[in-house]
């Protein structure tokens, strides 16, 4: 079904959303949009490019307790902490970060061991993905076209969002996306010319272009195989390179983390928090010895476990070209161009 | 029950140690809400201490070294002066109230004089209450 | 008015020549990005390398930071706007690069850009200096005549709240922290291995991008760069999270002049303030 509701309604249907559950929805900060749990429906802004911060944070939190534990106790009076099972709502979420949430399922709820947090966060959200804007230039970071994703796909997304000039219209993509759909009283149903304009934007998108370069996986993960060993190469793409560790935590596919056991006095929290292999010490042995003391080691694997170890392993890119780590670097380090260079060497 | 501030001594061996000692030996009366900690010499200070003392729930920090010129090691509580000095002002600018980190020199001989500070002290975060800012909360 | 594209011809004619002439092993400099509005820092190995040499008002970049990558010894040649000639020479007074193998190709430039937003970089977020305080070569003219706002002047309206204020102020900012060490990792001056937030033993703060950590990390990072920071504003342009780390830099630079009569990174001579000390030092200080 499609829906749609005024612009200047969007308030009531994320005061709406709020009373089913919680509602993530990208708010202006200082320095840009980022998505945050709304507490005042006027704060949704709709506005914005993409946000800074990956959307990944609904489903694996930046920080997130485990175990509260007193040193001194028994293990079996230590006390897990409980996840929060209201339904979750992810309110504006770009098509290429709609799609990095399937690479990510990969590791967190398939492969194995099922993560329960992030599982059991992925059951309980509804994903309302949001078209980019055709009407607007698009960003010179992005190059998702290249990795086989375009400006309106609806793949992944239980709602699918597109704006016009008066309304934002909303489309079930999924059952569960139905269901909600036809429970939110906000909403009106659109009309004929409605549709028309959704199924052209859909059309639309695919033609809407980013930065492209044909990037046949298996071909790339080869080179970037045949390559490793090519330190000048690597020196020189990384010369730059601060180490710093923004491009892992803005990145929707990055998904190492470390569990640290923080103890104050006797009484602690086990917990997990995200982890960058872009640190000097994130391969640093309880030996002392570390076998990335070198920027242009990091850069390389990061580059290498992206492009060619995760292609090899689960047969898909770990990168949706959304662009958000060439934009936050402080150096203005571009992942595509280095890709890029790579298949030239 | 009236607040009874935590506070943090930290103490250089050579004089203000010793001369806490002498304000023990010579009976002399004084709060007990310093808990003195003992350095071989001020210099010895992290700045990193007096931030996670504040951290762990210290009222206030108090250090007290040897006066300058007088360091058992000739030069550490020069060092000292300087660094503490920046330490203050970045507490000062954080947002910490003044009164709650002081740098005092005191001497082997000022058993008095040691007595006084603590009291002097104690006093002053009594008035300013409660450090709650950087305390960590439970 | 900088003539930018005069300093990146002189900039590319010095690198040239002192590559070709092998007296420095490698330059540092800036090079294109992926649009003119994003530079990148450049290292220039070989005379090859020269014509990717750029300079324009998005050159924010400080490549003092990339120095002590170097082995101890290497000489190079590394192109320095006024904050970054100040880096330069603070490092040589810690010892971690010699005088005589650097070559400074000094650039006196107003009216840097910041790519992020837009807006002029001037004294409210840098050191706000126009002329390099150390150089070799001079690629651009000195600039004269430019009427030079305090680099403090934008601390009044901090220094005027209460410490409540303050507090609220710093403690909201801080909080934003995410914990990705772009600040340290930008800044010139942290070159530690290993930082103090990276040891275990102590563990000075815990790895959650949440306050007591949060606090603990910056307090201290600024207490490791009293007299050090030589007010570049890289750690502020790096933060995704838009933390003006600037103005506490500037508060603690501040005050180190003030206390100490010696502002860093200024001469070669001087020892760097919380590694000497005066006899006239004054206890007054600590009130």
């Amino acid at each position: 079904m499609l829906k749609k509701t005024a612009i200047e309604k969007i308030p009531e249907l994320a005061a709406a959303l709020m009373d089913k559950g919680s509602l993530l929805a990208p708010v202006k900060e200082a320095s840009g949009h980022n998505f945050a749990e709304i507490k005042d429906p006027q704060k949704v802004d709709l506005n914005f490019y993409n946000t800074i911060l990956s959307p990944k944070g609904a489903f694996f939190p930046h920080k997130e307790d485990f175990v509260k534990y007193n040193t001194g106790k028994p293990v079996s009076e230590a006390e897990e902490v409980a996840m929060d099972p209201k339904p979750v709502f992810l309110f504006g979420v770009r098509p290429c970060d709609v799609k990095s949430f399937s690479i990510m399922d990969i590791h967190f709820n398939a492969a194995g061991i099922i993560d329960p947090y992030w599982s059991q966060r992925r059951k309980a959200a509804t994903i309302f993905g949001y078209a980019f804007d055709l009407n607007k230039p698009v960003d010179a970071a992005d190059f998702y076209n290249s990795l086989g994703i375009y400006a309106a796909d609806t793949e992944g997304s239980d709602v699918f969002m597109v704006k016009t000039d008066k309304d934002l219209l909303l489309k079930s993509i999924t059952p569960k996306g139905e269901e909600l759909l036809a429970g939110l009283n906000t909403l009106v149903d659109a009309g004929a010319v409605d549709e028309k304009y959704f199924e052209e934007t859909l059309k639309k998108g695919k033609e809407y272009k980013t930065r492209f370069q044909c990037i046949d996986q298996d071909v790339v993960a080869k080179k970037l195989e045949a390559i490793f060993n090519n330190t000048d190469f690597w020196t020189k793409v990384s010369s730059a390179c601060l180490s710093c560790g923004i491009c892992t935590f803005v990145c929707p596919n990055c998904y190492c983390f470390d569990i640290c056991d923080d103890t104050m006095f006797s009484k602690g929290t086990r917990r997990r928090v995200w982890d960058a292999c872009m640190f000097t010490d994130f391969t640093l042995e309880a030996s002392g010895h570390n076998p990335r003391t070198q920027v242009f080691q990091r850069l390389r694997q990061k580059i290498n476990h992206k492009y060619s170890y995760h292609v090899k392993k689960y047969g898909v890119i770990s990168c949706v070209g959304c662009g958000r780590c060439t934009r936050s670097c402080p150096v203005n380090i571009d992942i595509y161009s280095i890709v890029e260079e790579a298949q030239k060497v | 029950m009236s607040f009874e501030p935590k506070i943090l001594g930290i103490a250089c061996n050579w004089c203000t140690y010793t001369g806490a000692d002498l304000a023990g030996t010579t009976r002399l009366q004084y709060p007990t809400n310093v808990r003195v900690v003992r350095v071989m010499c001020s210099s010895r200070i992290n700045p990193s201490f007096i931030f996670r003392a504040l951290q762990f729930g210290a009222d206030g920090v108090l250090v007290g070294g040897c006066h300058p010129g007088d360091c058992h090691y000739n030069t550490g509580n020069l060092y000292a002066r300087r660094r503490l000095a920046t330490t203050k002002k970045i507490l000062e600018f954080a947002g910490i109230e003044p009164g709650r980190f002081r740098v005092e020199w005191i001497s082997a001989s000022e058993g008095n004089r040691f007595a006084e500070v603590i009291e002097e002290f104690t006093t002053q975060i009594k008035n300013l209450g409660p450090q709650t800012k950087m305390k960590i909360q439970e | 008015m900088t003539d930018f594209k005069k300093i990146e011809e002189n900039l590319k004619k010095e690198a040239k020549r002192l590559l070709e002439s092998g007296e420095v092993a490698v330059v540092l400099a800036y090079g294109k990005g992926f649009d003119e509005q994003h530079p990148m820092p450049y290292a220039a190995k070989s005379v090859a390398d020269v014509e990717n040499i750029v300079f324009n008002e998005y050159c924010t970049h400080n490549m003092a930071r990339y120095l002590v990558r170097y082995p101890q010894g290497t000489k190079i040649a590394i192109a320095v706007k006024p904050a970054d000639s100040r880096a330069v020479v603070q490092l040589i007074q810690e010892e971690k690069v010699k005088r005589e193998n650097m070559v400074l190709l000094g650039i006196p430039v107003s009216g840097m850009k910041n790519a992020k937003t837009g807006e002029a970089i001037d004294s409210q977020t840098t050191c706000g200096m126009v002329n390099p305080v150390l150089y070799d070569v001079l690629l651009g003219e000195e600039i004269h005549g430019q009427k030079a706002a305090s680099p403090y002047d934008v601390l009044a309206k901090y220094e005027a709240m209460d410490h409540e204020a303050r507090w609220e102020f710093w403690k909201s900012q801080l909080d934003k922290c995410i914990r990705c060490y772009a600040c340290r990792k930008a800044c010139p001056m942290c070159y530690c291995d290993p930082c103090f937030i990276d040891q275990l033993k102590p563990k000075w703060a815990d790895k959650a991008p949440q306050s007591p950590g949060n606090m603990m990390y910056h307090l201290t990072r600024f207490q490791h760069l009293a007299g050090r920071c030589i007010d570049c504003g890289e750690c502020s342009r790096a933060c995704p999270v838009d933390i003006p780390l600037y103005l506490f830099h500037k508060k603690v630079a501040k005050e180190c002049e003030e206390m100490f009569k010696q502002a860093s990174g200024m001469s070669i001579e001087d020892k760097p303030v919380l590694v000497n000390f005066r006899v006239e030092d004054s206890d007054k200080i600590l009130e």
